[in-house]
C-alpha cells in the first residue's frame, strides 16, 4: 500500500460513480417505479458511447483537413493524428461534447421508444428477454462494422478538456461535468417519480390491468418512460467514452446491465436515493479491487471473475433476505401527504 | 438445381437439421419447466454450458472420452443445479409471494454467478493441467459411431443428437402421457392449487421437473462438445436468443409448437443466412439478426398472451379517453 494516491482514487471513483449512478437512477425509474424489466440497459449505454466516440474522432480529423477515407480514426495513423490534433481547439472539443450529449440522448431515447412497440404489449419476461438479446445483437453488429473499428473499437478519443495541461485539473474538470449531469438526472427522475406520472407508473407496476381499466394508456406511458431512461443512459455512455477515451464492443456485455441491476436492488427498488447508494457502494468496491489487484500479483483465479460471482450472488441474496433493499421505497411526496403527516403529528393549526 | 443458385445450400440444409435437433433438446425443457413451475429461468443458459464443461473436464482433466459416461454425469450435475436453484431461490421467493418479475431477476443473478463461477473453475483447472479450457476444441468420442450412408455424412454430433432427441421426445411423451408422475406434472402445470388439494405433492413434482429439465439440457451440452470446434464458457449465452425464441414460438406452453419452432428457427438461420450471404454478402455471424427478426415478428403477430403476464393490448384499438 505504498504511495496510495488518495486524490486520484477519489476522482476515479467519483467519476465512475457518476456514470453508473445515471444508469441506476434511470433504471430505477424504469424498473423500480414503472415495472419495466429492462435487461437491455447496456444497449442504450453502448449506443451513446459509440455515438460520441464516432462523432468526436471523425469530426476532429475531418475539421483538421484529414481525409478519413485514407486515414480512418481506427487506423494506427489515425490514432496518432488524433492525439496530436485533439488538444488544438478547446472550443471544438466543448462543442463536440455538447453535440454528442444531445445526439446521444435523442438517438438512444428514440431507440428505446422504437423497441417498445412490439415488446411492451407482452409480459415482463418477453420485454426483459427482447431487450437482453438486442444488447447481444448490438455487440455482434459493432464487432463487424468496420467504420467504428470493428472488434478493435475506437481509441484515443479526445476528451472535452484535452487542452488543459495539468492532468489532475483535467480529471477534476471532467468529474465536475459528470457530477453536474448526475445532478440533472437526479432532479429529472425525482420530479418524474413524485409527479402524477410517477403515481401512474407505480399503478402500472403494481397492477397493470387495474391501471388499464382506469383509463391509463399503458403502452404509451411505458414508451415515454423508456424514452427518458434510455436517453439518459445514452448520456452515461457519452461520459464513459470520454472518460476511458476508448470504446470497444466487449465493454458492452450483458453483465454491465446486471451490475446496474445489483445497484438498484441493493439500494432499494423504487427509491432514488437507494440507487445512488447502491451505485456508490458497488463502484467503490470496484475501484478498490482495481487498486488492490496489481498488488496481489498473479493469482490462480482472476479477481474479475470473483467480482462478477459476487455481483450475481448479491442480487439473489438481497432479493431473498431483504427484497426492499437498504433504503425501502417511500410514499410519493404530495401536498396531501404532507398535510396528513402534520395532522398525525398534531402540528396542524 | 438449388446448388447453382445458392452455393452451399446442401450444407446449409444439413446444418439446419443438425441445429433443429440441438434447439429441440435445449428448448423443450425450457417450455416444460416454465409451464410447470411458472419461473422464467434465465439460468437456462448455464445448463448448456455446464453440460458441455462436464464433458470437457472429463476429457481434459481425467482423459476420458466416453460420451455415455459424460451424459450421465452431466444429467446429474445440471439437474442438481436446477434443483438447488429451485429449493434455495425460486421456492422461497414464490412462497413469499414475490412477483414473477422478481423471480426472473433472481434467475438473472444466478445466471451471472454460475457463469463466472465456471470461469473460475476453468482458471483452477488451467493452473493444474496447463490446458486451455477457455477455448476447447472439438472432442472425438470413442463410443459414438460415425460414417456415411447414401452419400450423407453422419458426424458423431449428428448421430448423438439424433439418438438423444428421439429418445428425449419419446421418453418425455411416455412420461407425461402414460405415467402417474407425468399426469401430476401436467396437473401442476394447469392448476397448481387444485393439484395440491387433490393430494399431489407439488414441491416434489416441481423439483422432479427441474431435475429432468436441467438434466436434458445438460445432455445437449455434452453433445454440443462433439459438434462445436471452439467451446467457451459463453457457449450457453450465445445460444440463449435462439433457445428462448423457440420457446416463445411455443408460447412457453405447447411442447409440439416448441418443436415446430426449433425447426423453424434452425431453417431460418441456416438457410436464410446462406441466401443472404450469397446475394448480399451478409457476414455469416449476423445469423442472430434473423432470429431476432423472427422473435419480434412472433411478438407482434402472435403475442403469447397469458404467458409471462402479457395483456391483450391487441384488442385495445385506440388510446383511452380522459
Amino acid at each position: 500500500m505504498i504511495g496510495f494516491d488518495v486524490v486520484g482514487f477519489l476522482i476515479s471513483w467519483l467519476t465512475l460513480f457518476g456514470i453508473y449512478a445515471i444508469l441506476s437512477l434511470t433504471l430505477n425509474l424504469e424498473s423500480g417505479t414503472a415495472g419495466i424489466t429492462n435487461f437491455g440497459k447496456v444497449v442504450f449505454y453502448g449506443v451513446g458511447a459509440y455515438i460520441s466516440a464516432t462523432l468526436t474522432t471523425y469530426l476532429i480529423l475531418m475539421l483538421n483537413g484529414v481525409d478519413v477515407s485514407e486515414t480512418p480514426p481506427y487506423d494506427i495513423r489515425g490514432v496518432i493524428l488524433l492525439s496530436e490534433l485533439g488538444k488544438k481547439n478547446p472550443l471544438l472539443n466543448i462543442g463536440l461534447l455538447v453535440s454528442s450529449l444531445v445526439i446521444a440522448f435523442v438517438m438512444s431515447g428514440a431507440l428505446g421508444y422504437l423497441l417498445t412497440y412490439p415488446i411492451l404489449r407482452v409480459g415482463p419476461a418477453f420485454v426483459g428477454f427482447t431487450l437482453l438479446s438486442s444488447g447481444e445483437l448490438l455487440r455482434i453488429f459493432l464487432q463487424h462494422y468496420e467504420p467504428v473499428g470493428a472488434s478493435k473499437g475506437l481509441m484515443a478519443i479526445p476528451t472535452p478538456f484535452e487542452w488543459v495541461a495539468d492532468s489532475r485539473v483535467r480529471e477534476a474538470a471532467y468529474l465536475g461535468l459528470v457530477l453536474g449531469l448526475l445532478a440533472l438526472t437526479y432532479v429529472v427522475t425525482h420530479k418524474l417519480v413524485n409527479s402524477p406520472l410517477g403515481r401512474t407508473l407505480r399503478a402500472l407496476r403494481d397492477d397493470e390491468i387495474a391501471a388499464l381499466c382506469l383509463g391509463k394508456h399503458v403502452p404509451r406511458i411505458k414508451a415515454t418512460v423508456l424514452f427518458i431512461g434510455s436517453g439518459f443512459a445514452g448520456i452515461a455512455g457519452v461520459l464513459l467514452s470520454y472518460y476511458l477515451t476508448s470504446v470497444n464492443p466487449n465493454m458492452f456485455v450483458p453483465a454491465v446491465t446486471f451490475n446496474v441491476w445489483a445497484m438498484i436492488i441493493l439500494g432499494g427498488f423504487g427509491n432514488l436515493r437507494g440507487s445512488l447508494l447502491g451505485a456508490a457502494v458497488i463502484t467503490f468496491v470496484d475501484r478498490i479491487l482495481t487498486f488492490v489487484t496489481p498488488q496481489l500479483g498473479i493469482t490462480i483465479i482472476s479477481p474479475d471473475y470473483l467480482r462478477w460471482v459476487v455481483v450475481g450472488l448479491l442480487i439473489v441474496v438481497v432479493l431473498l433476505v431483504n427484497p426492499r433493499g437498504i433504503l425501502p421505497e417511500k410514499p410519493i411526496k404530495t401536498p396531501a401527504l404532507d398535510v396528513m403527516w402534520e395532522e398525525l403529528r398534531g402540528e396542524s393549526k | 438445381m438449388g446448388e447453382r443458385l445458392i452455393p452451399g445450400i446442401q450444407q446449409a440444409v444439413m446444418n439446419a437439421f443438425q441445429y433443429t435437433l440441438f434447439y429441440l433438446i435445449f428448448s423443450l425443457p425450457l417450455t416444460l419447466s416454465y409451464r410447470t413451475t411458472k419461473v422464467i429461468n434465465f439460468a437456462h443458459a448455464n445448463f448448456i454450458t455446464y453440460g458441455a464443461y462436464v464433458a470437457i473436464f472429463l476429457h481434459g482433466v481425467l482423459g476420458l472420452n466416453n460420451m455415455s459416461l459424460a451424459v450421465v454425469i452431466a444429467f446429474l450435475v445440471t439437474g442438481a443445479i436446477a434443483v438447488i436453484n429451485n429449493v434455495f431461490v425460486f421456492t422461497p421467493l414464490q412462497k413469499r409471494g414475490s412477483s414473477p418479475a422478481i423471480i426472473m431477476i433472481s434467475s438473472m443473478g444466478l445466471w451471472i454467478a454460475y457463469k463466472y463461477l465456471l470461469y473460475m473453475i476453468t482458471d483452477v483447472a488451467h493452473y493444474y493441467t496447463t490446458k486451455n479450457f477457455v477455448s476447447y476444441g472439438r472432442i472425438t468420442y470413442s463410443d459414438v459411431p460415425r460414417g456415411s450412408i447414401g452419400g450423407i455424412e453422419f458426424s458423431q454430433a449428428l448421430v448423438a443428437s439424433l439418438v438423444a432427441a428421439l429418445l428425449i421426445v419419446a421418453l418425455l411423451y411416455l412420461l407425461l402421457e402414460k405415467t402417474k408422475i407425468g399426469r401430476a406434472m401436467r396437473a401442476v402445470a394447469d392448476n397448481p392449487l387444485l393439484a395440491e388439494i387433490s393430494g399431489i405433492p407439488r414441491s416434489l413434482i416441481v423439483n422432479l421437473t427441474w431435475l429432468v429439465c436441467g438434466g436434458i439440457v445438460g445432455i445437449g451440452g455434452v453433445i454440443w462438445t462433439s459438434f462445436s470446434g471452439a467451446i467457451t464458457p459463453e457457449v450457453g449465452d450465445s445460444m440463449i436468443l435462439q433457445v428462448f425464441t423457440v420457446g416463445f414460438i411455443g408460447g412457453l406452453i405447447s411442447l409440439l409448437r416448441t418443436g415446430i419452432g426449433a425447426a423453424l428457427i434452425a431453417t431460418i438461420e441456416n438457410v436464410g443466412i446462406a441466401i443472404l450471404n450469397t446475394y448480399f454478402g451478409t457476414p455469416v455471424s449476423f445469423r442472430p439478426f434473423l432470429t431476432f427478426a423472427t422473435l419480434i415478428t412472433t411478438l407482434i403477430a402472435f403475442p403469447p398472451l397469458g404467458a409471462g403476464g402479457g395483456l391483450p393490448y391487441r384488442f385495445l384499438r385506440r388510446g383511452s379517453k380522459k
